[in-house]
């Protein structure tokens, strides 16, 4: 689903070590999706076409045959005293050309890597983004299955015991958190292909681990909060690529106090109306998994927030499966969580409230909004 | 009144047109020879700063190595670690693509951003596919729209590249359109990405260097780095590279100043000269204007009104001539510091408003110190006595005693100076000192030698001959000035080019000496990048089995980085024949080979030596890949290869200690009996194809370097000549007043019969005479100033001794050169003289 906020960002990425300075915030903007998309051509890489079986741990690892891939941690964390904080450290590798390079440097590579970490501190209403980029070359970044190792530069995830240590430092700010899954990776689409738009392969592979338990420790300018939570994984890989009409997509993902995970993506059109393709799931404790199409879940704009520097992001949500008696309000713990980065994009810890087959349930999650800050 | 002083003064200015005009011209190439070595010198400083600039970028801090550079893991470990977070590594390189010297950088574009953000420089969008490119496509590189016009490339077209010699294909990917203020610096800069760089600079695996923008209070980080680093690697500020760069190229700039100053001081003799003659000139009127009622102020300012309005003019023309020159100059400049120092290109001449400011101060200020004299000499004097000129002659004989003693002690206070100490400066102060108690000497030997040759040209020539004699006696203010005018300026050719005889036949002596093997070997690379240029390691052991090869010696001359200097070192692998190449000035060869062979010793040059203060025994540390070591000096060598000094060991031992395997040149020495040409060109047959190299018999090397030496004193030619130039038109001058101001003198003798032939010869006589004065007196001091320059300023400048070697034919083309020069500047007077009706001259007065 993210594989147009991937291209995009990616796409941008080249360009952007070396346009982007601090003095022209503006000028990653400039790309437009389709252009973005034209950058790198799509020939001779793999695409995602037919269902795969997938096989883990290798599968946690690099399919450089792809273009694009990402790993995605967000996550819902407290102090014992309640203190909120959210945070996500996302790790992108986008290939620049298909299949080895030529040349003797060990420095040659065709694959680029950017991260993005964001903490918000809810309680002081502060959120903090940085980004990182480099190349995968001589230890600078990348991946490996086994055992399990995703970094780039200081940022790092690492297998530990029974799950991963993820570790993440910039300036006075850091997270260290062990992560451990409590639920097995959940094959999103149909068995793991996530088709996007139509045309074979306008596709990616995607699974998620919705339920991963999160402690450790939050370092935030000199002070140190020991916290746990629970985090969230989605992995996706693929080469192409969204239609020309589709403009951007808002994403949740909430773990519901009932024990149910749901995730759910909305791919919107430049004439404002949704994309058929737009698609979900709703996994149970029981372990059955409810597959969510685009008719299967209403939503609804109950607020907006205008971003200081421009655009007018969706933040408060009214969200119904009307099949399966689910009626849930959606707000952010604080609105401005956008990230200006690179690309600037919002994406911020939610909390949701509302019934389920009029029970009362209560949940915390992730959003992610594209292409509202044009 | 003072309007009509004014009006007085202008009209007198107009009768004379060829004196002003000759004083204007004297200041004019004084104030120019000075304002363009100091524009030169600051155009090469500031092109350096700006490269340098734009190379560094914001970078407050960087590691570096050994000559080998760093280990790239380094940088992913500082990376992986965290604790360089603002962090870029840098491969960099020269080429060369026809006779012009580029740079390459290659840079990780993912690290760059807050660094030198060069990339921002690429200017519209159509170049955004240039980027992938540059990541993925070998060879790929950047340029600036100027260098691909001039070498006539077009986006996306491939071209070959000259690296240490060998050829690489290139691809220009984009071009980058740096700021202004940038665009000169980064006119010869290539960029990369640091993949393409390590492939086509050779060094795989390796890094330059890596810069680091460190905060201000970044103590903490620092030491966390530092204990990060392997041993060989060194954290040291951005500027201490740049300034021990600089440091290299100090004595050289103060070299050419004082050199420019000497031209400066011999126009400040011709406007001294120019102007107590007009005062003389003008007696009678001056005169008549205090009795009319000037004070003496008014007769002060006058004079003092004049000659700064002749030494403003000539500044003005100066400036302006100044900075033709420098445009000259600063392409000699240039050639010497990259074929003595390091790789600088100078494309544009930076009109330093300070350089301009400090020619024309010292030109205005040395008229104004010039005119003080003659000024209050007309002012002082009372109203009759302005009068009376031989009142002059008078106060001047007068002060011969006092003005020749000052001499005494000025020359022996320079002396004085010279003792001890390391300062250039000083020595060159001194110089200045001895020549100006030379000059101040010359009046009373003028006197005394006079007295001498009065009866002799007596004798020779009659009473004519005595005359001619007694007349430059009679105007000894003004004779004398002249003549020790002149002599300074032959002077300094003698003393200029005894220095540059001796050194250049020191060269060559020691050039015979050094040069044993029978050929030598280098990769074809531009001028001044030996460090960092690499012979074909396959290509060596291909040449070394050739048949008919005795013995091979090897090369690797480096440059060791630390953060307060940079050391050139030669590592080399000795052969039977290369000891006796090495002259040792301290050591005894029975036992320093021995230990050179086998021990953790060096060799250290002279200059090198001298410069550290190092004597046999000592010890020296060096920063080696495997930390600092400690090594004891076992000798030292004659050298002129650099002034900077230089450090030799074995190679075996430099070896050990650096992760180098570079060899940079071979020596060849020939079984008996086998010809150099005809293995030359199997060595060149087994090149082909692989690396251009310059394959150079020791004949053709001994005669490229002496070539080498002499463009690098071409500079100092030219400002000789351009001393000589001054005082040429400062003699002629000065005999030019002399000789119109004796008009009446002369006309009187025409009326009462001297016919217009006799007038030449009197003239001629006399003339002659002041030559012949002035270069006897410049011959001791010539020679005085060659010792000082050999003994002193070059053992201060450059570090190295040298036999001071003085040819009879420059000696004598300096008598020559002086008596030519007077006799010349006396042509024009006699035909004048001789031309005027005597009446016309007579009622003149």
């Amino acid at each position: 689903m993210r594989t147009l906020l991937i291209g995009l960002l990616l796409l941008a990425t080249l360009m952007g070590w070396w346009l982007h300075s601090h003095q022209q915030p503006a000028e990653a903007e400039r790309f437009s999706v389709g252009g973005a998309l034209g950058g790198i051509p799509a020939e001779g890489f793999k695409c995602a076409i037919e269902p795969r079986s997938f096989r883990f741990p290798q599968d946690h690892g690099a399919h450089p045959g792809f273009r694009n891939e990402w790993w995605y941690f967000t996550g819902n964390l407290r102090t014992e005293q309640g203190r909120h904080f959210g945070f996500q450290l996302v790790f992108f590798r986008t290939a620049l050309a298909p299949g080895e390079p030529q040349g003797a440097s060990p420095w040659r590579t065709h694959q680029v890597w950017m991260a993005h970490f964001a903490l918000t501190d809810t309680e002081a209403e502060q959120f903090h983004a940085f980004e990182r980029f480099n190349r995968e070359a001589i230890g600078l970044a990348g991946v490996k299955a086994e055992p399990f190792a995703l970094w780039l530069d200081d940022w790092s995830v690492r297998e530990q015991d029974d799950g991963w240590l993820l570790s993440v430092a910039e300036g006075d700010l850091s997270l260290t958190l062990k992560l451990t899954p409590q639920r097995p990776p959940l094959l999103q689409g149909s068995g793991g292909l996530s088709q996007k738009s139509a045309g074979p392969g306008n596709a990616s592979y995607y699974y998620s681990i919705p339920r991963l338990r999160a402690e450790g420790e939050v370092s935030l300018h000199g002070q140190r909060y020991q916290v746990s939570g629970l985090s969230w994984l989605d992995r996706e890989w693929g080469t192409s690529a969204l239609s020309e009409e589709q403009t951007g997509w808002d994403w949740f993902s909430l773990q519901l106090d009932d024990g149910s995970d749901l995730m759910f993506y909305r791919l919107r059109h430049k004439d404002g109306s949704i994309d058929p393709y737009s698609a979900g799931s709703w996994s149970q404790p029981d372990g059955s998994l409810i597959k969510l199409a685009a008719d299967d879940v209403q939503l609804d704009v109950l607020e907006q927030w205008a971003s200081p520097k421009g655009g007018r992001y969706p933040l408060h949500w009214r969200l119904q499966i009307p099949g399966h008696g689910l009626d849930l309000r959606i707000s952010p713990v604080i609105d401005n969580q956008e990230l200006d980065l690179i690309i600037r994009y919002w994406e911020g810890a939610i909390e949701a409230s509302g019934t389920r087959n009029d029970k009362p349930v209560r949940g915390q999650g992730y959003l992610e909004l594209t292409g509202y800050g044009e | 009144m003072k309007p009509i002083l004014w009006l007085a003064s202008l009209r007198h200015l107009k009768r004379h047109p060829l004196q002003m005009a000759l004083s204007i011209l004297g200041i004019a190439l004084g104030v120019a020879v000075v304002v363009a070595v100091d524009l030169a010198n600051e155009s090469a400083r500031r092109a350096f700063d700006l490269s340098m600039q734009s190379i560094t970028g914001s970078a407050t801090h960087q590691i570096i190595g050994g000559p080998g550079g760093l280990d790239e893991s380094l940088y992913a470990d500082l990376r992986r670690q965290g604790v360089a977070p603002v962090s870029a590594p840098l491969v960099s390189g020269y080429l060369a693509q026809g006779d012009q010297t580029l740079q390459l950088l290659g840079v990780d574009p993912f690290a760059e951003q807050q660094f030198r953000n060069l990339i921002s420089y690429l200017p519209d969008k159509s170049q955004e596919s240039a980027l992938p490119q540059l990541l993925t496509q070998p060879g790929a590189l950047l340029m600036t729209a100027a260098r691909a016009a001039s070498l006539g490339l077009q986006v996306g077209q491939t071209f070959e590249l000259t690296i240490s010699g060998q050829q690489r294909q290139a691809l220009l990917a984009g071009l980058y359109q740096p700021p202004q203020q940038q665009a000169a610096a980064m006119q010869d800069l290539l960029l990369a990405d640091i993949s393409t760089a390590q492939e086509l600079l050779g060094r795989i695996g390796r890094l330059s260097r890596i810069d680091l923008i460190l905060p201000a209070d970044g103590s903490s980080i620092q030491s966390a780095i530092e204990a990060a680093l392997p041993a060989g690697a060194r954290l040291v500020p951005v500027g201490s590279r740049s300034s021990a760069m600089q440091e290299m190229t100090r004595a050289f700039g103060i070299n050419l100043t004082a050199m420019s100053l000497l031209a400066l001081v011999v126009g400040l003799f011709l406007i001294y000269n120019t102007l107590s003659f007009s005062v003389l000139q003008r007696r009678e009127l001056l005169g008549n204007l205090r009795v009319l009622g000037a004070t003496r102020r008014d007769i002060f300012t006058l004079v003092l009104g004049e000659g700064v309005l002749i030494g403003g003019i000539g500044t003005l023309l100066g400036l302006l001539l100044g900075v033709l020159l420098a445009q000259e100059l600063l392409a000699l400049v240039t050639r010497t510091i990259n074929d003595l120092y390091f790789v600088l290109t100078v494309s544009e001449l930076s009109l330093d408003p300070i350089g301009m400011a400090k020619g024309a101060l010292l030109g205005l200020g040395g008229t104004a110190v010039a005119v003080l004299a003659p000024a209050s000499e007309a002012a002082m004097s009372p109203p009759r006595a302005v009068l009376n000129r031989s009142r002059v002659e008078g106060s001047a004989r007068r002060l011969l005693l006092p003005l020749g003693m000052t001499g005494v002690v000025c020359i022996l206070l320079a002396l004085l100076l010279l003792l001890p100490g390391h300062s250039l400066i000083l020595g060159f102060f001194a110089l200045f000192i001895l020549i100006l108690g030379f000059s101040l000497f010359t009046p009373a030997v003028v006197a005394m030698s006079c007295r001498w040759a009065a009866p002799l040209f007596g004798r020779l020539f009659g009473t004519l001959g005595r005359m001619a004699i007694r007349g430059v006696e009679a105007s000894l203010s003004r004779t004398g000035v002249a003549i020790a005018a002149l002599s300074i300026a032959v002077s300094a050719t003698v003393g200029m080019g005894v220095m540059v005889d001796s050194f250049r036949s020191s060269v060559q002596q020691w050039l015979h000496t050094t040069l044993q093997a029978d050929i030598y070997i280098v990769p074809l690379a531009p001028s001044g990048t030996s460090s960092e240029t690499v012979l074909d390691p396959a290509l060596i052991t291909a040449i070394e089995q050739l048949p008919g090869i005795s013995e091979v010696s090897q090369g690797r001359p480096v440059k060791l980085q630390s953060a307060t200097a940079i050391t050139r070192l030669l590592a080399i692998r000795m052969t039977q024949k290369s000891y006796a190449g090495i002259e040792l000035l301290e050591g005894d060869p029975e036992t320093v080979w021995p230990r050179f062979d086998r021990e953790q010793v060096v060799l250290i040059s002279e200059p090198y030596a001298y410069r550290h203060d190092l004597r046999l025994g000592d010890q020296i540390q060096l920063e080696t890949d495997r930390g600092r070591r400690a090594f004891q000096v076992a000798g030292v060598y004659r050298d002129y290869s650099s002034d900077q000094g230089m450090i030799s060991m074995r190679l075996s031992l430099y070896r050990q200690l650096w992760d180098d395997e570079s060899i940079y040149s071979i020596g060849l020495y020939l079984q008996p009996g086998v010809d150099t040409a005809t293995i030359a060109g199997e060595v060149a047959a087994l090149a082909a194809g692989k690396q251009a190299l310059r394959i150079r018999s020791t004949r053709a090397l001994l005669e490229a370097s002496l070539e080498t030496f002499d463009h690098t004193f071409a500079i100092t030619r030219v400002l000789r000549l351009l001393v000589i130039g001054v005082a040429f038109i400062g003699i002629l001058s000065a005999l030019m007043a002399l000789q119109l101001e004796r008009a009446r003198e002369l006309a009187v003798l025409r009326a009462t019969g001297l016919t217009p032939g006799q007038l030449w010869g009197l003239v001629t006589a006399q003339t002659g005479f002041m030559g012949l004065i002035s270069g006897l007196l410049a011959l001791p001091l010539g020679l005085l100033l060659a010792t000082l320059l050999i003994h002193v300023i070059n053992r201060r400048a450059f570090g190295w001794s040298m036999d001071l070697i003085v040819p009879g034919g420059v000696l004598l083309d300096a008598l020559l050169l002086a008596v030519a020069a007077a006799l010349l500047a006396g042509l024009y007077p006699a035909w004048r003289m001789a031309q005027t009706p005597p009446a016309r001259a007579l009622r003149e007065e």
